[in-house]
């Protein structure tokens, strides 16, 4: 086997000073930190997004790359794309690499949609003559037919989307990097584009994807990485840590909880302080089927005067979509909350969810205009199990049972006639 | 497969000065190519009235500065006809301004690709400059047709006019460099630039006549390479000998202020995906 990637202990310190993450500094600061005296700066803690990380993936290896928010995963990528440096450590690619960290990046709405095929293609590493050779292929990927020389300014958000995956879609490096990009557009469309990539695995070429989607990690790639506060905790066939994820405390946090401003999902308006799940008042991952759950949301509305809605979604472990509820709690439904600190709670009810684990992601979002101010994907997580108490909607029944959702429903029964007046 | 492609690419964090890899940059030449054709693209393609605009802006311009100068304070510009002496003066300055600001602020306003894909970054500041390129041809165009119509002979010394507008080019890509790479670091930068480049306007004979300008002043002028720029620039458009030691001055600041940018981009270049 020859060898793609070679990753030699990289680590990547990032300093939180103050308020935000490494950020950019004004000239008075500067200026200001002359005439202050030495230690009188504000400290600067560091932090270790990715620490030691070794591996090596051989040439035609397809590779998911799995871990919860902020444990790493996109540092990673981004280090082994070249967009950000590691702090140490070393890694060589053997071979063209590209990445896509984003589907469409540098599109212009003033551009046709030629124009962008050209321009994306560019952004991305292809030449001029393989995109000018690709062109036809790219299109009829993208559906867009007679579109092709409108600006993309007036396609669809369908049409817009197929066709910044169409370019990427054509990217054939040696290396590819991928990261989520599946994660919108349709799902035909979706299916098309892993198909895409299934073909582009098969052709030798050597693939990374990080994916919140533990489906499609298993689907595509035979190996997976599990990440967690920026180490590789698991490296192997990924059926096996896509389970190791979803039954260690990675997979399931029942409290989420961010006393620290500086690294608490914000913006202007809106704080998340803490998201926890419960079930018969206790802090727990572990549900039982027939008791009901409570999604508890702790959040500070930081300025006054905006009508701000708590919401939820929540994903089984197939990544799909379970159903998404909003808080319309008659008291507060559209009206501006004043600053201060609430807690908003769901009450989803017992004999809902199926078996298995339930992912929720949590925003807070104003309604009209929509405008989401805080949104923290995968923030919670928890297990539903189904004791085989024989009161569940299991009944006696001890197989697998299919479905999203297992409602305990109430049966009616009628004798219309007895058997011996059927002959 | 090129023995360049056989090789692989290490990632390793780097530190101190190094200078740019021009042949990285020459491998990425095609998307240089491509910035520059997007925003000229864009640019004609959003303002209604495209060139129109172009050619409306410098003439209007001048003839401000005509009413200003001129016909309000008496500015001579000797033989030549004061508004076509403007022109010729606000060409070249018109096109270094627009190549600094566009440059100064081009990392930021790409902050977006910065921070999702990999390419030289250098080429971002570089393809700002070259896309005033058709501008300035526009404005060259005007002028030819002023000095015709004003039946100021265009002579032989019109050969120095591609010297004099690609001093400024890379002069303006040096300042682009500098500043593009200290307004990441520090955001005041884009509220300077302007004002910068207003107070460097009036520091350097593009309004007026050098000759107007009293003796105890003239230092000003001798000490800003811009002015050698705009001067061969008028030599070569309204005849006239070329100012050489201005030149040469100009041409040694600007390498000077070409290869410090260079190095001090590349050594901040690191730091922009995490800042941006």
């Amino acid at each position: 086997m020859t060898r793609a990637i070679e990753a030699e202990h990289l680590a990547k310190k990032y300093l939180i000073g103050g308020v935000k993450e490494m950020s950019y500094r004004t000239l008075r600061d500067s200026l200001g930190s002359l005439f202050r005296r030495r230690g009188g700066a504000p400290a600067r803690e560091t932090i270790w997004a990715l620490r030691d990380v070794s591996f090596t993936v051989d040439r035609g290896e397809v590779i998911g790359i799995i871990g919860r928010n902020g444990a790493g995963k996109s540092t990673l990528l981004k280090i082994l794309s070249r967009i950000t440096e590691p702090t140490s450590g070393l890694a060589r690619l053997y071979g063209r690499a590209g990445s896509l960290l984003e589907v469409g990046t540098g599109f212009h709405p003033e551009l046709t949609g030629r124009e962008n095929i050209f321009l994306n293609g560019a952004i991305l590493g292809m030449r001029r003559a393989e995109i000018a050779r690709k062109l036809d292929e790219i299109v009829a990927f993208a559906e867009i037919g007679q579109f092709l020389d409108t600006p993309v300014k007036r396609y669809s958000s369908g049409m817009y989307v197929r066709l910044a995956f169409a370019v990427a879609a054509h990217l054939d490096t040696e290396i590819l990097i991928v990261d989520e990009v599946l994660a919108v557009g349709d799902v035909s469309f979706q299916r098309k584009c892993l198909n895409k990539m299934e073909d582009v695995g098969r052709h030798g070429r050597t693939i990374l994807y990080v994916s919140h989607n533990l489906a499609s990690i298993t689907r595509l790639c035979p190996r997976a990485m599990l990440v967690d506060a920026g180490r590789i905790v698991h490296d192997g066939p990924s059926h096996e840590v896509v389970r190791h994820y979803l039954h260690s405390d990675l997979g399931t946090t029942a409290a989420r909880e961010w006393p620290d401003n500086a690294t608490a999902p914000a913006d202007d308006v809106v704080r998340l302080r803490a998201v926890r799940v419960r079930s018969g008042g206790a802090v727990t991952s572990k549900v039982d089927i027939r008791r009901p759950v409570d999604i508890e949301v702790e959040w500070e509305a930081l300025e006054g005067g905006h009508p701000l809605v708590p919401n939820l979604h929540f994903q089984n472990e197939e990544g799909l979509v379970v159903f998404v509820t909003a808080d319309l709690d008659p008291e507060w439904r559209g009206r501006a909350r004043a600053p201060g600190r609430y807690v908003s709670t769901a009450h989803v009810p017992g004999n809902y969810f199926s078996e298995g684990t339930l992912v929720v992601s949590v925003a807070v979002s104003t309604m009209d205009p929509v405008r989401v101010h805080v949104y923290e994907r995968d923030a919670v997580a928890f297990d539903v199990v189904d004791v085989l108490s024989g009161d569940t909607a299991r009944g006696d029944y001890g197989g697998q049972i299919p479905g999203v959702v297992r409602p305990l429903l109430p049966w009616t029964n009628q004798l219309l006639a007895p058997a011996e007046m059927t002959r | 497969m090129s023995a360049l492609e056989q090789r692989p690419i290490v990632i390793a964090p780097s530190s101190g000065w190094r200078p740019i890899d021009l042949r990285e940059v020459w491998e990425y030449r095609e998307l240089l190519a491509i910035f520059v054709w997007r925003d000229i693209k864009v640019r004609y393609r959003q303002t209604l009235l495209g060139v129109v605009w172009v050619v409306a802006q410098p003439l209007l311009t001048a003839l401000i500065f005509t009413v200003l100068f001129n016909r309000m304070a008496k500015i001579d510009a000797g033989n030549v006809p004061y508004s076509l002496f403007i022109m010729v003066g606000l060409v070249p300055w018109s096109f270094f301004s627009a190549g600094v600001s566009a440059s100064g602020n081009s990392l930021i306003g790409s902050s977006h690709l910065i921070s999702k894909v990999y390419f030289p970054r250098v080429i971002v500041p570089a393809a700002s400059v070259l896309s005033g390129f058709v501008d300035m041809v526009v404005t060259v165009a005007l002028v030819v047709v002023m000095t015709l119509v004003y039946r100021v002979g265009l002579g032989p010394q019109i050969l120095f006019l591609p010297l004099a507008i690609a001093v400024a080019a890379v002069f303006a890509f040096g300042v682009g460099l500098w500043l593009s790479a200290l307004n990441v670091e520090y955001r005041d930068v884009r509220v300077v630039i302007p004002f910068l480049l207003q107070l460097w306007m009036y520091a350097t004979p593009v309004v007026y006549p050098l000759h107007v300008v009293p003796e105890r002043y003239r230092w000003i002028a001798a000490i800003n390479p811009m002015t050698g720029i705009v001067e061969t620039f008028r030599a070569a458009m309204l005849g006239g000998a070329v100012p050489w030691s201005a030149l040469g001055y100009s041409v040694a600041v600007t390498l000077m202020v070409l290869v410090s940018g260079a190095y001090y981009f590349r050594r901040m270049e690191r730091l922009f995906a995490d800042v941006l």
